[in-house]
């Protein structure tokens, strides 16, 4: 009958619309999540632990005179990678910009270091040798000139090269802020970073003094990936004169030469 | 992948330019962590004390031979076997002595451990050991003592 064909061809044509409409739907739902903005993931590096980064920096840098006891651990690895970690405490006055004396004892040996603006050098007090070298004007020339003339390290050198002309968090590929973390009883912010060769660990006190207080650095660029922990200790008003950066040779000791290394 | 070729072409060049450089790593280890992220070039390779093998034992429990290179036949007088066992003192002091003099005859090598028998002496204020004919001069490399066979002082 013409009525139920004519009913048939409107029940086709309105179905014929609902699959449209249904189709259209069905496509406008897959193309929306596509055609929206997805949430911008979290860059990389996290603006709020760079600023904090440099705070600490900055902060480290206006102290003039200071004391700081380092607790170390550090990982040697052996030629088949195995890790062996060594404990070592480190004792450090700097008076910047140009006097410093530095402690370091390990497992393994006790060195001295002595800078007073004109001279440095390296005592071996058990070994009985020591070694004095001219030296530039400040602990910052000298940390660079120690280390590229004969491959010997400042401890704790960190402390004197955050925040020092030249630096900055531009090596830095990632950073993230982990969260509040406690160091020997002080509340700090714990931040993540990572660069080339190295991911590591800062623990900022919190509040007045943004002061290091733990730093762990896993080298990356050796399989075994050995860590180095450094747990501080802060006086910000040590009493010191000049007579405690000068160099007397201990009785007995022998002076020796520090080897040229440099390129 | 290229930063690996890259980081082991940085490594060998390093090597190659700075020589037997480093302080801070252990003799016969192959590496340390970083103790800067501020430094650069801080971790270098030790190849300073690697040919010697006098102290390859200290840091490990293995079965080093401590002989291992030498050319000196010790067989004669030591129990042949590996693993530090029952040598017999008196050789092995032979041994090390012998081995000592044939290494060190070479102006500008290096040793950790000097033969027996050496004096100090002073020359122009800096300390020398004359051990026989040969003359050995303590040094610092890095942080890391050793003595560096020299031209005779005087």
């Amino acid at each position: 009958m013409t009525d139920t064909r004519g009913m048939k061809e409107t029940q086709m044509t309105l179905r014929n619309r609902w699959m449209q409409a249904a189709l259209g739907l069905a496509l406008a739902l897959v193309a929306v999540p596509a055609l929206a903005q997805p949430a911008a993931p979290a860059p990389a590096v996290d603006p709020a632990s760079i600023a904090a980064l440099n705070s600490m920096s900055a902060y480290l840098r206006t102290l003039k005179t200071f004391q700081v006891e380092a607790v170390t651990a550090t990982d040697e690895v052996l030629e088949d990678g195995q890790l062996v970690k060594y404990s070592g405490k480190t004792n450090i006055v700097a008076q910047f910009p140009n006097k410093l004396l530095a402690d370091v004892t390990s497992d393994r040996n006790e060195r001295q270091y002595v800078y007073d603006g004109k001279t440095f050098t390296l005592l071996a007090r058990r070994v009985g040798y020591y070694a004095t070298v001219p030296a530039p004007p400040t602990v910052r020339e000298l940390a660079d000139v120690l280390l590229a003339k004969y491959d010997i390290e400042v401890p704790l050198s960190d402390l004197f090269l955050w925040g020092a002309p030249g630096w900055n968090s531009g090596a830095i590929t990632s950073a993230m802020d982990m969260g509040p973390g406690e160091v020997l009883g002080t509340t700090c912010q714990h931040y993540a970073f990572r660069q080339e060769g190295a991911d590591w660990q800062v623990w900022i006190q919190k509040g007045e003094f943004p002061l290091p207080r733990k730093l762990v650095i896993t080298t990356t660029d050796d399989p075994a990936r050995p860590q180095h922990t450094a747990v501080y200790l802060w006086n910000l008003a040590p009493s010191v004169n000049d007579a405690a950066f000068t160099f007397t040779p201990p009785k007995g000791a022998s002076k020796i030469v520090l080897a040229d290394v440099g390129k | 992948m290229t930063r690996t070729i890259r980081a082991s072409v940085a490594i060998a060049l390093t090597v190659l330019f700075l020589g037997p450089a480093t302080s801070s790593v252990q003799a016969g280890d192959r590496n340390r962590a970083k103790t800067s992220v501020n430094n650069k070039n801080v971790n270098r390779n030790t190849n300073v004390n690697r040919n010697t093998n006098v102290n390859r034992n200290v840091n490990r429990n293995t079965n080093v031979n401590i002989d291992r290179d030498r050319d000196v036949d010790i067989d004669i007088d030591v129990d042949h076997r590996r693993g530090g066992c029952c040598y017999h003192p008196i050789a092995t002091a032979a041994a090390v002595t012998t081995a000592a003099v044939v290494t060190a005859a070479v102006i500008g090598s290096t040793v950790t451990v000097l033969p027996p028998a050496c004096s100090v002496v002073i020359v122009n204020g800096f300390t020398y050991q004359q051990c026989g004919t040969v003359w050995y001069q303590p040094q610092f490399v890095g942080t890391t003592t050793s003595y560096v066979v020299v031209t005779a002082p005087r």
